[in-house]
């Protein structure tokens, strides 16, 4: 029986649509002329199912139906068709039951409090999960270990960094050994060493305490590194179930590199870097890792063009899935 | 000039997509309205007159006061001061037009927006379902209208003033709330200043807040007529000067204490 | 109960960081109340009773609705910043969460800057004591403290309504305005001078009139205007349990409407 099982899961919205000043909202609340409302579909039909300690990225560009999934999977939405079990529980009907088994952390929310030290924001969710005393004392000294808490358990949130935060984040959202831990963007925003740590003990974490993690994220990166398997759904249907190997290797190696010229060049180009578009002296290269290095690819254009400035993009997952629609799955 | 009229207008335009606060804030103002009419039609009973007042005068000055709570936005307003938090003061005082003229501009253009979404109405509902007083004569409504405006530029020196406090305290807020509720009661607002005890009254009809409704009201229920009506005027007119006078030196020392400190 | 206490605690802890603001937010919060109180004061100076109630008559009603809104207010703020939470995504972290999304709502906010209401209502309550001269029996006793808790109890429910509705669109927030400022004004006054019409609404859809009018006019022995039923005073625990009951169900229809909308 695998932990998260999800069967033609279906969401529709009715969209309301406003405007008009205050005698449009005069017309909107005495007739129901001019209350445009649209139905939009944000999940069409998905099924997936994960298995226990699997680490499963789910991508797709903004507005695919990411974070409508993961809400329709922690309960916070119910389905408008199809099925989801998680644990046994389906997770609308049985919210309450299922939050105390489950993590969630949102990159860009944090659900620490924002004027407290750190300890006791953790010191209230334990409240909150009703951890015992002492496995929330043996967790925390393990947390506060790998996470690195230490320097700064007791300052207020508000003056962590970014990085420090998300991993207050992490920490408060395995407090009570949650079977399953949604991540949503766990790494945006930071730096590369911060994202690295972050990595690493989500690593870590998966492979000794066999915790189930399913995440959302844009960074091609955080999923070569972290995951097996991942999900790509787009306009809210699933596009690809399988390996990350194939994906990665095949759209995930190109990286794109913005050049900025000094003056107008007719026709240019450079060995092993593919022109991707190009507006008046600005040019976007797309070149493989594996064809030219970086630092090489500059070289060769400052040896032909005056270049003014230069900026280098790693693959994003809305690039992957651009490339999916124009040449197809592997 | 036109850059100003121009801000007006955009700050017109701002407020007219917030159609349903609009129609929410009328209803609260009319059924506060409706409470307060109550009170004094309860208070009324067997009187025809009280302290110069008839019921209909004190009913029209209900919703006088009713509709000009919007236009005069003596209920709190903090752009400035949050501009001062954020730090993006700086860029506007760099801005080659002048600051204090700027923020009249946009808060006139919002003024004309509550001038006719929100008096406008009220005074409609005042008429058709209390049958309040209008003024009589087109005299008396150019003399209301100009009362008017000029309540409405003293209402918003004070709201700038306090704001630019914002350069020496991160506390705007509590001081805005403190005078402007103050205020509520110094006005007129919440009783006409001709009921206070004449001890009281005498000092409160000399400050300047007097002018910001008290004023405008005596001239819309034509109290004054002749040479004590330009009296009226006058004194509003003295206090706008005074005020507008304070605001720009204050502006001009919260300015030379950013560029001393840096903000 | 345990856990709201510690969620309650750990925002107050919270909020005493900023404690210079803390103390101007309680005297702004005291003196706009107090001219309020001031204000009937000053009428009562002009006219000798209000629908024949005397002025210690009205100010005792008036701490009463006070006194009972100012506690309301203190534990309700959480619901009031319902429409935040749900605007900015943050009652999605509610759901996500083993604890009761009301009790946590609850336990999110918690104003203490509320006491200068209460010192307010207090006060109120205190000249009453002095102009008015109440038989007090343990009966009454009883029920002056009943009916303080039943008004904030149907004051919160009121927050509570206003909450819930968020859920199904925020535009509407505004109305609510008038059913807690409208409410308190309008039970700070005697129920007969109200047209019949807003009697009614406050008598049978947002009881409030049960809960202070009644109580209060048996206890200060004044005479039933609407001939109700001579034990009416003594409804206002069970009025205000049934009222919350109606709130916690509309609160329970919101929250699935959320479940299947997502705001």
């Amino acid at each position: 029986m695998p932990l998260v099982h999800v069967e033609h899961l279906q969401k529709r919205f009715r969209v309301a649509e406003r405007g008009g000043g205050p005698l449009g909202a005069l017309r909107r609340v005495i007739s129901r002329e001019g209350r445009g409302v649209r139905e939009v579909a944000a999940v069409e039909d998905i099924s997936f199912a994960i298995g226990r300690g699997e680490m499963v990225a789910y991508v797709g560009p903004n507005g695919a139906g990411k974070s409508t999934t993961i809400k329709m999977l922690t309960g916070i939405l119910v389905p408008s068709g199809g099925s989801v079990v998680v644990d046994g529980l389906i997770p609308w009907r049985q919210r309450t039951m299922l939050a105390a088994r489950i993590g969630v952390v949102f990159g860009q929310r944090t659900q620490l409090w924002w004027d407290l030290p750190l300890i006791e924001s953790l010191r209230l969710l334990r409240h909150i999960y009703k951890v015992p005393e002492g496995r929330y004392r043996e967790k925390l000294a393990r947390l506060t270990d790998l996470l690195d808490l230490g320097p700064f358990l007791d300052r207020p949130v508000r003056q962590l960094s970014l990085g420090q935060r998300m991993r207050g984040d992490l920490a408060a959202s395995l407090l009570h050994d949650p079977k399953i831990l949604y991540l949503d963007e766990p790494t945006i925003g930071l730096d590369v060493v911060a994202k690295e740590r972050i990595r690493t003990f989500l690593l870590d974490l998966n492979r000794r305490e066999g915790v189930t993690v399913l995440l959302t994220t844009h960074d091609m990166a955080d999923i070569s590194r972290l995951c097996e398997r991942m999900l790509i759904i787009d306009h809210g249907k699933l596009l690809y179930d399988g390996g990350v190997g194939a994906i990665a290797e095949r759209y995930g190696g190109e990286r794109r590199l913005v050049v900025d010229l000094a003056e107008d060049v007719a026709a240019p180009a450079v060995p092993g870097a593919r022109l991707e578009r190009r507006e008046g002296t600005r040019l976007w290269l797309s070149f493989r890792r594996e064809e030219i290095g970086a630092p090489a690819l500059i070289a060769a254009l400052t040896a032909r063009y005056a270049i003014r400035d230069l900026t280098l993009e790693e693959p994003d997952i809305e690039a992957v899935v651009r490339r999916i629609y124009e040449e197809g799955l592997p | 000039m036109r850059v100003y009229l121009e801000a007006a207008r955009m700050s017109y335009r701002c407020y007219r997509t917030y159609g349903a606060a609009t129609l929410a804030g009328l209803a609260t103002n009319g059924f506060f309205g409706l409470l307060r009419s109550s009170v004094f039609i309860a208070f009324y009973e067997g009187r025809p007159i009280a302290e110069g007042y008839t019921l209909d005068d004190a009913l029209t000055y209900v919703w006088l006061t009713q509709g000009m709570i919007m236009p005069l936005f003596l209920w709190g307003w903090l752009e400035i001061a949050d501009t001062i938090r954020s730090g993006s003061i700086a860029s506007d005082l760099a801005k080659p037009l002048d600051y204090f003229g700027f923020w009249l501009g946009r808060d006139l253009g919002r003024a004309a927006y509550h001038i006719l979404y929100r008096w406008l109405p009220t005074i409609l509902i005042g008429l058709i379902f209390f049958g309040i007083g209008l003024p009589g004569s087109a005299l008396a409504w150019l003399a209301f209208a100009l009362s008017f405006l000029l309540a409405i530029v003293l209402s918003f020196c004070l709201r700038f003033m306090i704001n630019v406090v914002g350069f020496w305290t991160t506390d705007v807020r509590g001081i805005m709330g403190m005078v402007l509720l103050f205020v509520n009661f110094l006005t007129g607002f919440l009783v006409p200043l001709e009921f206070f005890p004449p001890a009281l009254r005498a000092i409160v009809t000399e400050l300047p807040f007097a002018a910001m409704i008290s004023i405008p009201n005596k001239i819309f229920l034509e109290q004054a007529q002749g040479r004590d009506l330009l009296l009226l005027l006058g004194r509003q007119l003295f206090w706008v000067v005074v005020f507008v006078g304070a605001a720009w030196l204050l502006l001009r020392s919260a300015t030379r204490k950013l560029v001393v400190q840096g903000g | 109960m345990r856990l709201y206490l510690l969620l309650a605690g750990a925002r107050l802890r919270g909020q005493t960081q900023y404690r210079v603001s803390f103390a101007l937010q309680v005297a702004s919060s005291f003196t706009s109340t107090f001219v309020e109180l001031l204000a009937l004061l000053i009428l009562f100076r002009t006219f000798s009773s209000l629908g024949g109630w005397s002025v210690g008559e009205v100010a005792f009603l008036y701490g009463l609705a006070s006194v009972s809104f100012a506690l309301a207010e203190l534990f309700g703020e959480g619901l009031e910043q319902a429409s935040r939470m749900i605007r900015e995504g943050e009652f999605d972290r509610v759901l996500t969460r083993p604890v009761a999304p009301l009790l946590q709502v609850l336990a999110a906010d918690i104003q203490p800057r509320r006491i200068g209401r209460l010192a307010q209502g207090i006060l109120a309550l205190a000249l009453a004591g002095r102009w008015t001269t109440i038989d007090w029996t343990p009966l009454k006793a009883a029920l002056f403290i009943g009916a303080i808790a039943s008004t904030a109890v149907v004051f919160l429910t009121v927050f509570l309504i206003g909450a819930a509705i968020c859920f199904w669109t925020i535009e509407s927030s505004e109305f609510q305005n008038i059913f807690t400022y409208g409410g308190t004004e309008l039970a700070s006054n005697p129920l007969q001078i109200y047209s019949r019409w807003l009697q009614g609404i406050f008598l049978y859809i947002v009881p409030l009139g049960l809960t202070t009018f009644y109580p209060a006019a048996h206890i200060l022995a004044k005479p039933d205007p609407f001939g109700l039923p001579p034990f009416t005073p003594f409804l206002a625990p069970l009025v205000a349990a049934l009222f919350l009951g109606l709130g916690l169900l509309i609160w329970g229809l919101g929250l699935r409407q959320y479940q299947s909308t997502g705001s």
